[in-house]
């Protein structure tokens, strides 16, 4: 009896002190600070300086809080000029001359001049990176014949030469990177002075980045004193702590089961527009029997993306079109569209001669081959998952075998990207796969996804070929001329809806929360999110 | 005694050999390759050339022999190599987490011994009565409960709920707190994953000490000692308790390096930023220095348990010292 | 202090209850479930109404049914990881308690190694190594459960070894293949079953972390899988993780106990050391 009742007496004092301490300790939870806020980031991203940084979005975005590019995309994807105030073009578009702003300056107060315009892209060409080294190919030279004016010498005219090199590679500090020699040293390079609007005060390994604003930036004070970056990699965890008032905004977007219940919750703030990501269906043309385009098409009538949006986005998506381009893309060719129909599947693939020859509910090409494909998708991603298995069950429905391979982020690429390579060849069947919103903003994304070399179409993973198209996107690459650009890519694009080298499924909306009462003044990129300096900082007059 | 514990050493480094050679074999047969983390989403837009130079420069294209000569080589020196994702070295990565893991565990192993301690000794008092049944019943139902779902009820209803605990993390990212107000801070967010990782551990130290106290009270030294008239009181604390907790601090030192595989999931669960949820991490990122050092700290630390139990079991247990 | 033998048999029939009734569900699963798992019936996260007594998960499918068939997947991968790893603890436990020498040494080393690296971390490194598929998880549990069973059946055979007749059998010259399979498996076999209860106990377990974490095949419906989907699709965020998690989880624990309850009392009825 006694026994019992000391081990009684011993567990209700452990009980009380947890509770004890669980009452002491709830008061502790932080207030947020006046002119600061706390954007939640989904992974680390190293030292936040241009060889560090590790995601295209918002690593990229982030990084440009610190550092300054020549010219910066505004809401609508056009590049603004930035610490440029004045651009000429020669006759032949093979001569840029930039005159820089006066006055501009890095964080340790020396000043920012031509000579590290200069020394950036020379740097750029020599220390790989993955991002910029490929853009300074074309190349010729950079002069700096005085400190504010920059003068680039290209080889070939570029299109995209203001988007994809100017508002994209950030300035470095020529004296404090000229020592840093090699990519291994540049990697594992900690300094983040740049001349951006903010500062990296702190930086907590995995957990968070602390920026301050700097108060002599030249386009303005920051409107945010202080930037407080908390690393969460769970989608549900970023979303509770949202709700609980633990970070005013994220640069995740909104899931669509949720978008409701915060629409609706108090202080939260729902912001709605067009996404640029894909999520695809990508052939490998190259496959014996995906090579028929009457197969392709087949396969692309039974999938009912309608309803896909409307069971895996909740309606939240717009509705693939076959041309790849979004509707709200510039270069979008109104006129192409696709309608799905079971019916028309069935009769294409009656057409083409694949017939259930023995019974088994699985058609046979005309030379006995079933049609049984694998589909490849990407482990970590749900919707993706739920999409494939929809899709299986549609094809199984008109007679095509469909096995899900759910695989990890590598195995995958190593199917279908070996080694990032288009060269390299590939090793599948299907996929559902997926570009980010960047591909969709340049103009020459045609030529990347769909051009036969793979110096050209380095994103061209289906190894799709076709003669036309090689032309046509080679003079895209070259014409300067906005009406022209829009003709030639209308063109593509009807070329793309007939052939169906990727079908496109849906195009998932950037839906952006953020708590309102802590910060009402973001900026919203257009495709993008609100993650950009434009958000902080107004563009310079 | 020198022969037992030269025996002993040889096994022990024979099993870090192993595991070290199976750490370092396995990942590297993983399917794909590591540029994918390497350079970020962007390395589609390079030329082979330029990937070529990444690859050279962080030495991933040598021959499987030279790696692991290096990769032997550099663990004596205690270079765990550099982290191919964050370009930083693997043993401060490691360093920076291993603490909160250390926390997370200790605490919770110390509580669940104790809590299981007691508590196996009142079952085991109280044998067959309602309390043991009842106490067993609830021991195996604790036991059987998935650990990451349990966290998931404690996430649902006390931190996203009720709003009494945080969300996330051992810390309030950025608030720049200090001394005590840190410590506290530390403690709230603390406070869920210890409770979760506690119970979960509770039951085996239950199990053991009911198990192990049943089998010392009916030894003969305790029926001897109760012809002494050694009162009850004395009986379970001077005799059987001592004995029965012997095999405990062996399995207390066995469970180090088995809570640390469980405190991986718990990890996740709350996103707690420890040595469990690094390697998770190195491993969607395909992140092999980074695995490797995990791994190698992970094992050590668990061999390290095992040669300190074998030191503190001959201590505690007079018969065997006197045996050699 | 009373030598009062309590009611093994009690915890027994409790687990057996327990398994019996999963067991038939998984089996009559078709005629209990109100839908067909694989298909959209309802709208996507609804609560629980008449025609979804559980709700519907993110693609509109019956959660209850879900559960009804994640039972069958659930329970085979259990009992076949368990199958897995107790055959090789077995032959393990077998040979190296019957043979002795170098033979026990290097397999007890073996044991000892895979007992001391730890079990999840490994088991997250080989699952992510070998892609999401069910018989790779099977396979992955079933390689690294079976050293604790080895142990235990290795000690089995060394107490059976030093009986009478298993000496004068040898001394007569049988061969050792025909001792070990007329002596002394058969004494082995039923520790052998209580293992495998309480192996396939584990397994369930860890299949369930190994999905919940995402290592698993979220295409196989299992409880795991459940549980990951309603991770991933935010359900605590809306209040529906009361339909969609908790379910999951008790039947997750109820099988666990159950097939510990089982392996439990058969254990304390087969090993004399251990009844009192």
């Amino acid at each position: 009896m006694e026994v019992a009742k000391t081990v009684k007496r011993v567990r209700v004092g452990w009980l009380g002190m947890v509770v004890l301490l669980a009452m002491v300790l709830s008061p502790t939870h932080t207030r947020a600070q006046t002119g600061a806020v706390r954007l939640a980031i989904t992974r680390d991203e190293g030292w936040l300086n241009p060889y560090t940084y590790q995601t295209g979005f918002p690593g990229w975005n982030l990084m440009t809080l610190v550092y300054d590019t020549l010219f910066y995309p505004d809401a609508n994807n056009e590049p603004i000029p930035w610490l440029v105030r004045d651009t000429r073009v020669s006759a032949d578009g093979r001569t840029w001359t930039l005159t820089l702003r006066p006055n501009l300056r890095w964080h340790d107060g020396r000043p920012l001049t031509s000579a590290d315009v200069k020394f950036t892209f020379e740097y750029a060409a020599k220390v790989t990176h993955s991002r910029w080294t490929p853009t300074t190919r074309n190349l010729d030279g950079v002069d700096a014949p005085s400190p504010q004016t920059v003068v680039f010498r290209l080889k070939q005219p570029d299109a995209g030469f203001r988007l994809r090199t100017l508002a994209d590679v950030p300035v470095l500090p020529k004296h404090i990177w000229e020592p840093v020699t090699t990519v291994a040293a540049a990697r594992a390079f900690r300094n983040t002075v740049g001349s951006g609007p903010y500062r990296v005060e702190e930086v907590q390994d995995n957990q968070f980045y602390r920026l301050t604003a700097n108060s002599e930036y030249f386009a303005g004070t920051p409107k945010v004193r202080e930037l407080v970056l908390p690393i969460i990699r769970d989608a549900t965890v970023t979303f509770t702590a949202l709700q609980a008032g633990q970070v005013d905004a994220t640069s995740r977007t909104l899931t669509p089961e949720l978008v409701a219940q915060f629409e609706k919750a108090p202080g939260i703030k729902v912001a709605r527009g067009a996404g640029f990501a894909s999520t695809i269906l990508q052939f490998n043309v190259e496959h014996p029997q995906l090579r028929d385009v009457r197969l392709r098409r087949a396969i692309a009538s039974a999938i009912n993306t309608n309803l896909l949006v409307r069971l895996l986005m909740l309606g939240y998506a717009v509705v693939g079109s076959p041309g790849y381009l979004h509707p709200d893309s510039p270069f979008y060719a109104p006129g192409v569209k696709f309608e799905a129909s079971k019916a028309r599947a069935v009769s294409l693939l009656n057409e083409a001669g694949y017939r259930d020859r023995n019974g088994d509910g699985i058609r046979e090409g005309p030379d006995g081959t079933p049609l049984q494909f694998t589909l490849l998708t990407l482990a970590g991603n749900p919707i993706r998952i739920r999409g494939a298995e929809l899709i299986r069950t549609w094809l199984r429905d008109v007679g095509i075998g469909v096995t899900i391979r759910v695989a990890e982020d590598a195995a995958i690429i190593d199917q279908v990207w070996p080694d990032f390579d288009v060269c390299k060849g590939r090793r599948f069947d299907m996929a559902v796969f997926g570009w980010s919103a960047p591909v969709m903003s340049r103009p020459t994304a045609l030529v990347d996804l769909f051009h036969s070399s793979c110096q050209l179409g380095t994103i061209n993973i289906g190894g799709y070929k076709n003669a036309e198209i090689d032309r046509l996107g080679q003079q895209l690459i070259v014409t300067v001329d906005p009406a022209s650009q829009k003709r030639i890519a209308a063109q593509m694009q009807q070329i793309i809806a007939q052939e169906l080298p990727v079908h496109v499924l849906f195009y998932p909306d950037t839906i952006m929360a953020y708590r309102a009462g802590a910060y009402d003044r973001w900026a919203f990129q257009k495709g993008q999110g609100y993650v950009t300096k434009l958000s902080f900082v107004d563009a310079p007059k | 005694m020198a022969r037992f514990f030269a025996g002993k050493g040889v096994q022990y480094a024979l099993v870090l050999l192993f595991a070290v050679t199976l750490n370092f074999l396995l990942p590297r047969l993983m399917p794909g390759s590591p540029l994918v983390f390497l350079a970020g989403e962007d390395v589609g837009f390079m030329t082979a050339a330029q990937r070529a130079q990444l690859t050279e420069a962080f030495g991933l294209d040598r021959p499987l022999w030279r790696q692991y000569g290096i990769y032997l080589a550099g663990l004596a020196r205690g270079d765990l190599g550099h982290s191919v994702q964050q370009g930083r070295p693997v043993a401060e990565i490691i360093l920076g987490r291993v603490g909160w893991t250390l926390m997370l565990v200790g605490i919770s192993l110390v509580l669940a011994t104790l809590m299981g301690v007691a508590w196996g000794t009142a079952a085991a008092w109280r044998r067959g009565r309602p309390l043991d049944v009842g106490s067993l019943g609830a021991a195996m139902l604790l036991h059987s409960t998935p650990s990451f779902w349990l966290g998931m009820i404690f996430i649902a209803v006390f931190a996203a709920g009720m709003r009494l605990f945080p969300v996330f993390g051992a810390m309030t990212p950025g608030a720049g707190l200090h001394g005590w107000a840190q410590a506290a801070n530390v403690a709230w967010h603390l406070a869920l994953p210890l409770a979760t990782l506690t119970l979960i551990t509770i039951p085996d130290m239950f199990l053991i000490m009911r198990y192990s106290m049943l089998g010392v009270l009916g030894e003969q030294y305790i029926a001897t000692a109760r012809s002494k008239g050694v009162g009850e009181r004395g009986v379970m604390f001077r005799h059987a308790m001592r004995n029965a907790l012997l095999p405990v601090s062996t399995v207390f030192m066995l469970n180090l390096g088995y809570i640390v595989s469980g405190a991986t999931v718990i990890e996740t669960v709350f996103s707690y930023p420890g040595i469990g949820r690094l390697l998770f991490e190195a491993v969607l990122a395909r992140d092999y220095p980074v695995l490797q050092g995990s791994f190698f700290v992970i094992t050590v630390s668990v061999i390290a348990a095992n040669i300190a139990a074998d030191l503190l079991y001959p201590l505690l247990d007079p018969r065997v010292r006197y045996a050699r | 202090m009373s030598r009062f033998r309590w009611p093994v048999g009690g915890v027994g029939v409790i687990g057996v209850a327990l398994l019996a009734a999963l067991v038939l569900a998984g089996v009559f699963a078709p005629w209990i479930a109100p839908y067909r798992p694989d298909e959209t019936t309802g709208s996507p996260f609804s609560p629980p109404s008449r025609a979804h007594l559980l709700g519907t998960n993110d693609v509109g499918q019956d959660l209850l049914s879900e559960l009804i068939f994640g039972v069958r997947i659930s329970l085979t991968i259990g009992f076949l990881a368990a199958a897995v790893s107790i055959s090789i603890g077995t032959l393990v436990g077998v040979v190296a308690g019957y043979f002795g020498g170098w033979v026990d040494a290097v397999l007890m080393r073996l044991v000892d190694v895979i007992l001391v690296v730890p079990f999840l971390p490994l088991m997250i490194l080989l699952a992510a190594y070998l892609g999401p598929s069910f018989w790779n998880i099977i396979l992955v549990i079933g390689i690294l459960v079976w050293a604790r069973p080895a142990r235990v059946i290795r000690a089995q055979v060394l107490s059976l070894k030093s009986l009478d007749f298993v000496d004068a059998a040898r001394a007569l010259g049988v061969s050792s293949g025909r001792i070990l399979r007329r002596h002394v498996l058969p004494g082995v076999l039923s520790l052998s079953l209580a293992q495998f209860i309480l192996a396939a106990g584990t397994a369930i377990l860890i299949e369930a972390s190994l999905s919940f974490l995402g290592l698993g095949d979220p295409t196989a419906k299992s409880w795991g899988s459940t549980l990951y989907y309603a991770q991933v699709r935010s359900a605590f965020l809306s209040g529906a993780w009361k339909w969609w998690v908790l379910p999951p989880g008790l039947l997750i624990t109820a099988a666990v106990l159950g097939f510990a309850f089982t392996g439990f009392a058969l254990e304390e009825i087969l090993n004399p050391r251990l009844r009192r």
